[in-house]
């Protein structure tokens, strides 16, 4: 990994023209973009290089006891066009207030985040053919498959070198890379009728892994046929398996809703200490998961990233800041400012909004419920969700659920047959003694595994609502 | 066009220099300006769109297109996307023509109104918002309440070798008003979304009644009690009425879908997927709709395509390319989120026309099920035929009469069964059309637009 060169980095170049104008801090990426579209396996456009850098000046005014914070990304480097960003968030940051008076950018000094895995060099030095090696083994991995096939994808390739500082004296960069990977997977013959069935994946990361493609395919290829036979949801309150797949829809966008500054300055926050899941609940915000898409050495605002406790067994432990939140209430930013962050996922660029707190990566750590099988087994009975058509969570109210897009019966502690629609949903939060997913959680698996931005086991949970035809 | 103007000669140069080496040449430029405001009592936040000014180039090669995105419109960064263009073509010099018909309108538009926005400056905004926030004071319970008001203008240039050039300047105006009620660590809110295209004129639709009622909605649903389960009679709002149209029948009847085989839809059209009472409808031409266009990113005007006559599939939405393999026109419908992303088909307005039921009537016809209300999204299934569409609240329809409040819920089923289901469509009395966006997968977000009025049949709910 290679910090930006000093002399050309896009936030350095900025910085310069800023003298007298502190404290403000720039945020930059320079960006290379390469994209494969396929049309079932052949290919239908290859894009690139798409090529973009610019940059986000944010300014701090103190005025009449709070903070005015303007802000305007530009990709004019001209000393006109930065003196025209310059004035955008004058202008803006004369009207706006934060309610605190205290800024505490960091400056550089002390840790500096360190090497995180996050950059796969074959692809930052070769990008397009890279991209065409990935594209050509999944094409392989779908020969001689007559039950389930490819019909399109695309892989989206993002090399980025980000840049941040600011007028406390932080200078920092590095370069990153991340693979996007869209899948739709057809099962498309059988005797359940007529419609094909079809595994739609959405994948995002650091580096391409053409050599798990095989595997991958098969279980897509699997997941695609489970879809075009599965049968009705019952309906009822159930015993339910969510696996990481699942719970990567709903605990980011719930975390940033009640585990952070914003949420505390909203009131919405729990106390540290208060319970809210089960004792078999662990929770950790983990930014440094090597290869993990939002794992980095440093936040957007050049905090390093650490691991923090989250829940611990079943209690709120730690509240996640950035710097602004962190003035709010005195305390320090847990380097938790990230840019371009929507519905819990990351944007390919993201100098062009400001930053939002949020989780990294949310890590849940692993139980004694064993394998798949064993949980499936304490069961008994029930509902194993694989994919939700989106859970959209409310991070406010906690409410979450949607349409079962493949599940599984559990039958006499045995996966069953395939189930494709009807919902299932709950509250994933709530104070201790109402029945919140978490609250509910009654074994959780022994082995983990990556669903971006979550890495954990499959849990069970008692009871969850689920509507079907009968 | 302001945002664009200084740099539409060298496009248009750069346009007929490539176009000596390829059939056909194509460049898409793009620019914005505008201002938000948020709000909430504490703290208060600006935002301008970024001021990013960049273009997309795009060539023929004989057996595709060849694309080079780039930020900034001055003549180094039009260079380099020149030269790499044509590095393209020497690899792959195209003698053929692109399959479709290629643009050749001239179209040169900007919204029309008589309150414009551009100089709707930080200060007057922020009183707008202080205002809107005061008129939910006297609602208990309500913990928050934040306001956002935003404009944008969003300007694009189309320029190709078969001489179109297509110049449009839309501004969205828009409101947001959230609430959030707290009981007991329990947390509930509603919120009210009022725009579209047009000048300050659409902050009108804001009122202290609408927002007022948004804050009861969400201090109600603390008490709220849980949705039913299972199959049902479902009466849906005109919003969850818009978001079935556009995820069951809009992201299917994209054109891209059948070439890719990925559409349930493509073997129905010409049949009849419904009864006589329903018509959905994508409108890009629809005046003041959040997602008014006047012409597409290929330079295809934008149009009314009915996609179901009186319960008939008649019609798909198409690109150029779409439209080439299916024998089909394009309809106005390629749209790129920025000019980085690529294009693919997308809807613009899609809903539902109205019928002649009433609501009064419908609840009766319903006699027992769920009322849904304030739609939150859904997400389509083309290649299956599923649809989930999910609300944030509702009512119990009992013995005809509308009953008691019931908290967020989602709606599954199979689209075809849901249609041929459908028992009635409200008049246009109830037709609202909400301003919202959709992505294509999880990234090309575009602003887009549904709506309908109220509609019955029957689907599986459940608590979401």
């Amino acid at each position: 990994m290679s910090a930006p060169r000093t002399t050309e980095a896009a936030a350095f170049r900025v910085a310069e023209q800023l003298v007298g104008k502190e404290p403000w801090e720039v945020f930059g990426e320079r960006i290379r973009r390469y994209e494969i579209h396929l049309n079932g396996p052949q290919v239908e456009m290859t894009r690139g290089p798409i090529s973009l850098e610019g940059y986000d000046i944010r300014l701090f005014r103190p005025r009449d006891g709070t903070l005015g914070v303007g802000g305007q990304a530009s990709n004019d480097f001209s000393p006109e066009g930065v003196r025209a960003a310059v004035q955008d968030a004058e202008r803006s940051a004369r009207y706006a207030s934060f309610p605190t008076t205290r800024l505490n950018l960091p400056s550089g000094h002390g840790a500096t985040g360190g090497i995180v895995e996050v950059l796969d060099r074959g692809l930052w030095e070769y990008p397009m053919d890279s991209l065409e090696g990935y594209v050509a083994a999944l094409r392989a991995a779908f020969e001689g498959r007559t039950s389930a096939t490819l019909s399109f994808g695309s892989v989206r390739a993002t090399l980025v070198e980000t840049s941040i500082c600011n007028s406390m004296g932080l200078r920092t960069g590095y370069g990153h890379t991340t693979v996007e990977l869209e899948v739709g997977v057809r099962a498309s013959t059988g005797p359940e009728g007529p419609l094909p069935g079809e595994y739609w994946l959405n994948d995002t990361d650091r580096r391409l892994r053409p050599a798990e493609l095989p595997d991958r395919v098969a279980e897509w290829c699997r997941y695609a046929e489970d879809v075009r036979r599965g049968g009705p949801a019952p309906t009822g309150s159930l015993p339910v398996i969510l696996p990481p797949d699942v719970l990567s829809g709903i605990l980011p966008i719930v975390c940033a809703g009640r585990l952070t500054g914003p949420a505390r300055l909203r009131g919405v926050t729990v106390q540290p200490g208060t319970k809210v899941a089960s004792e078999l609940v662990t929770l950790h915000d983990d930014g440094r998961v090597a290869w993990a898409p939002m794992s980095s050495p440093v936040d957007d605002e050049g905090v390093p990233q650490r691991r923090r406790v989250l829940i611990d067994h079943g209690a709120v432990s730690e509240i996640l800041y950035d710097t602004l939140h962190a003035g709010a209430f005195e305390t320090h930013s847990t380097g938790s400012g990230f840019r371009g962050i929507s519905s819990g996922f990351r944007t390919w660029y993201r100098f062009l909004q400001p930053p939002t707190v949020s989780p990294s990566t949310i890590s849940l750590t692993a139980g004694d419920g064993g394998r798949s099988e064993e949980l499936v087994e304490a069961a008994h009975e029930g509902l194993w969700v694989q994919e939700i058509g989106w859970s959209s969570p409310d991070p406010v109210s906690g409410a979450f659920g949607g349409e079962i897009r493949l599940g599984y019966r559990i039958r006499n502690g045995k996966i069953a047959e395939p189930v494709r629609g009807g919902t299932v949903g709950g509250i994933a939060f709530a104070p201790e003694g109402s029945s919140s997913l978490m609250n509910q959680v009654e074994a959780v698996g022994s082995v983990s595994s990556f669903s971006e931005p979550v890495f954990a086991p499959p849990i069970l949970v008692r009871s969850l609502a689920v509507g079907g035809e009968h | 066009m302001g945002e664009l103007s200084d740099a539409e000669g060298d496009l248009y140069r750069a346009v007929a220099r490539l176009a000596q080496r390829t059939p056909f040449m194509e460049v898409l430029a793009e620019a914005a300006t505008g201002l938000s405001v948020r709000y909430n009592g504490r703290s208060t936040s600006f935002q301008c769109p970024p001021r990013i000014r960049g273009a997309v180039f795009r060539a023929w090669t004989g057996t595709g297109w060849s694309e080079v995105s780039i930020s900034g419109l001055d003549r180094t960064s039009l260079r380099f996307a020149e030269g790499a263009i044509e590095r393209a073509l020497v690899h792959r010099p195209a003698r053929d023509a692109p399959p479709g018909p290629s643009s050749t309108a001239r179209i040169d538009q900007v919204t029309p109104t008589a309150h414009p926005v551009r100089d709707f400056a930080e200060e007057e905004m922020l009183a707008l918002a202080r205002d809107v926030h005061s008129w939910t004071s006297g609602v208990p319970d309500i913990h928050e309440t934040e306001v956002q008001i935003s404009w944008r203008v969003d300007e694009r240039l189309y320029l190709n070798s078969a001489a179109a050039r297509c110049s449009q300047a839309i501004t969205r105006v828009r409101g947001i008003v959230g609430h959030m009620a707290m009981e007991s660590g329990q947390a509930s809110s509603d919120r009210l979304v009022q725009g579209g295209v047009g000048g300050r004129e659409m902050l009108d639709r804001l009122t202290a009644e609408g927002v007022h009622r948004t804050a009861e909605n969400a201090r109600a649903l603390l008490k709220a009690k849980e949705p039913p389960s299972g199959r049902q009679n479902v009466l849906l709002s005109p919003s969850v009425t818009g978001y079935l149209a556009h995820e069951s029948f809009g992201h299917g009847a994209e054109a891209d879908q059948f070439v890719r085989d990925r559409s349930y839809l493509r073997p129905l059209l010409g049949q009849v997927v419904g009864p006589e009472l329903l018509t959905i409808v994508d409108n890009g031409a629809f005046p003041g709709a959040w997602s008014q266009i006047y012409c597409d990113d290929e330079g295809h005007p934008a149009q009314r395509t009915v996609l179901v006559d009186r319960g008939r599939f008649v019609g798909a939405l198409h690109d150029r390319a779409t439209a080439a393999a299916l024998g089909a026109t394009p309809t106005g419908n390629t749209r790129r989120s920025d000019v980085f992303s690529r294009s693919f088909v997308r809807m613009t307005n899609t809903y539902v026309e109205p019928g002649d039921s009433t609501f009064e009537e419908l609840v009766k016809e319903a006699h027992d099920g769920v009322l849904l209300e304030s739609g939150v999204g859904g997400i389509e299934d083309p290649q299956g035929g599923q649809v989930q569409v999910k609300a944030r609240m509702g009512h119990r329809i009992e013995n005809g009469k509308i009953t008691d409040l019931v908290s967020s819920m989602a709606l599954s089923g199979k689209v075809l069964e849901f249609l041929r289901a459908i028992r009635g469509v409200s008049g246009p009395q109830d037709f609202q059309l909400d301003t919202g966006s959709c992505g294509k997968g999880r990234t090309d977000i575009l602003p887009n637009s549904a709506g309908g009025p109220y509609l019955l049949s029957s689907a599986v709910v459940g608590r979401a």
